[in-house]
C-alpha cells in the first residue's frame, strides 16, 4: 500500500482510539415500555387469531345450515327414492331370481 | 457482548416464552448495551436511536421462537440489530455531497492532518474524527458502508461480517474492496478541493 492509501487507516485508526462517551444503558423506562410493547402486540396477534377463527366458524355454520335449509326437500326425496328405486339393477335381478 | 457474566439469560429466556414481563424487561436491560454499540457505530447521530432499539427489540421478541440455539443469543440479537441498521441506511436514500464548508472546525482540522500525512490525529480530536468518518461513510452505499465500518472500524474478521450479514464471504470482501476505493477516490478529490 503506498503512502497515499493510508488516509483511511490512519482515520479509522483515530476513531477507534476514542471511546464512545455516551452511555451505553437502557433510558429510564425503556425497558419496561419495550417489554410491554412486546407481550401487548404477541397478546393482540392472538386474539386477533381467536377472533377470527371463532368468527369463520360462525359464518361456516350458518352457510351449511342455510345450504341443507335450501336443498332439504331434494335431499329428502332422493333418499325416499333410493329406499325403493325401481331402477336399482340389484332389486331388478332380485325381482327375476323370485 | 453484554458485561454481566452472571446474568441467566437461559432462564431469562424461559421465563420470556412464558411471557413474563419482568423477564422481559430484564432482557432487554441486558441486551441494550450491546444494540446501542451496533447502532451508534453505524448510524449518524441525527436518527432517533431509542426508536431504533425499540425496533430491534420488538423484532427480537417476535421472532423468539424461531431461535434454535444454533448461535449465542447475543449473536442472533446482533444478527437482527445489524440487518435492522442497513434497512434504516438503505431508507436514508439521500447521500448529501461532501464539502469542506459542512465541516465544523475539528473536523477540518482532523481532515487536513489525515490529507497531509504529517501530524497524527489528536486524541482530544477524536470525537470530530468520528463525525468525520460518519460523513464520509455517508457517501458509500448502504451495503459498502456497513462491510468497511465493520471491517475497519470495528475490526470484525470477513467471516464475521458474513455471519452477522448473511452475505456470502466473497460478497463481504467485493463490498470492502470497493467502499475503499471509493473512499480513496474521495480523498483524492477532498486533497484537490483543498488545494484549488
Amino acid at each position: 500500500m503506498n503512502p497515499t492509501d493510508q488516509k483511511w487507516p490512519r482515520l479509522a485508526a483515530a476513531v477507534r482510539r476514542a471511546p464512545d462517551p455516551r452511555d451505553p444503558a437502557a433510558p429510564y423506562g425503556f425497558a419496561t415500555r419495550v417489554a410491554a410493547l412486546a407481550l401487548a402486540q404477541e397478546r393482540a396477534v392472538a386474539s386477533l387469531f381467536e377472533r377470527f377463527s371463532w368468527r369463520a366458524l360462525s359464518v361456516a355454520g350458518l352457510l351449511a345450515a342455510v345450504c341443507l335449509a335450501s336443498n332439504y326437500s331434494t335431499l329428502v326425496s332422493a333418499f325416499q327414492n333410493d329406499a325403493v328405486s325401481v331402477d336399482d339393477p340389484v332389486s331388478e335381478i332380485v325381482d327375476i331370481a323370485s | 457482548m453484554p458485561e454481566d457474566e452472571s446474568f441467566d439469560l437461559v432462564g431469562c429466556l424461559d421465563r420470556v416464552r412464558q411471557r413474563d414481563q419482568s423477564a422481559a424487561r430484564d432482557l432487554v436491560e441486558h441486551l441494550y448495551p450491546l444494540v446501542i454499540r451496533i447502532i451508534r457505530a453505524h448510524l449518524p447521530r441525527r436518527v432517533a436511536e431509542e426508536d431504533l432499539a425499540q425496533d430491534i427489540f420488538l423484532k427480537m421478541f417476535t421472532r423468539l421462537e424461531q431461535y434454535q440455539g444454533a448461535v449465542p443469543f447475543p449473536h442472533w440479537v446482533s444478527r437482527i440489530a445489524v440487518t435492522t441498521c442497513i434497512d434504516q441506511l438503505r431508507a436514508q436514500k439521500r447521500r448529501p455531497e461532501f464539502r469542506w464548508a459542512d465541516l465544523s472546525e475539528n473536523e477540518a482540522d482532523v481532515l487536513d492532518a489525515v490529507l497531509t500525512n504529517e501530524n497524527d490525529v489528536e486524541a482530544g480530536d477524536a470525537l470530530a474524527a468520528r463525525e468525520l468518518v460518519h460523513k464520509l461513510l455517508a457517501q458509500l452505499k448502504p451495503d459498502d458502508r456497513m462491510v468497511i465500518q465493520l471491517l475497519d472500524l470495528e475490526q470484525k474478521t470477513i467471516a464475521e461480517i458474513s455471519g452477522l450479514t448473511g452475505w456470502s464471504q466473497s460478497l463481504v470482501k467485493v463490498r470492502a474492496f470497493r467502499a475503499r476505493r471509493k473512499l480513496q477516490k474521495l480523498f483524492k478529490e477532498l486533497e484537490q478541493k483543498e488545494h484549488s
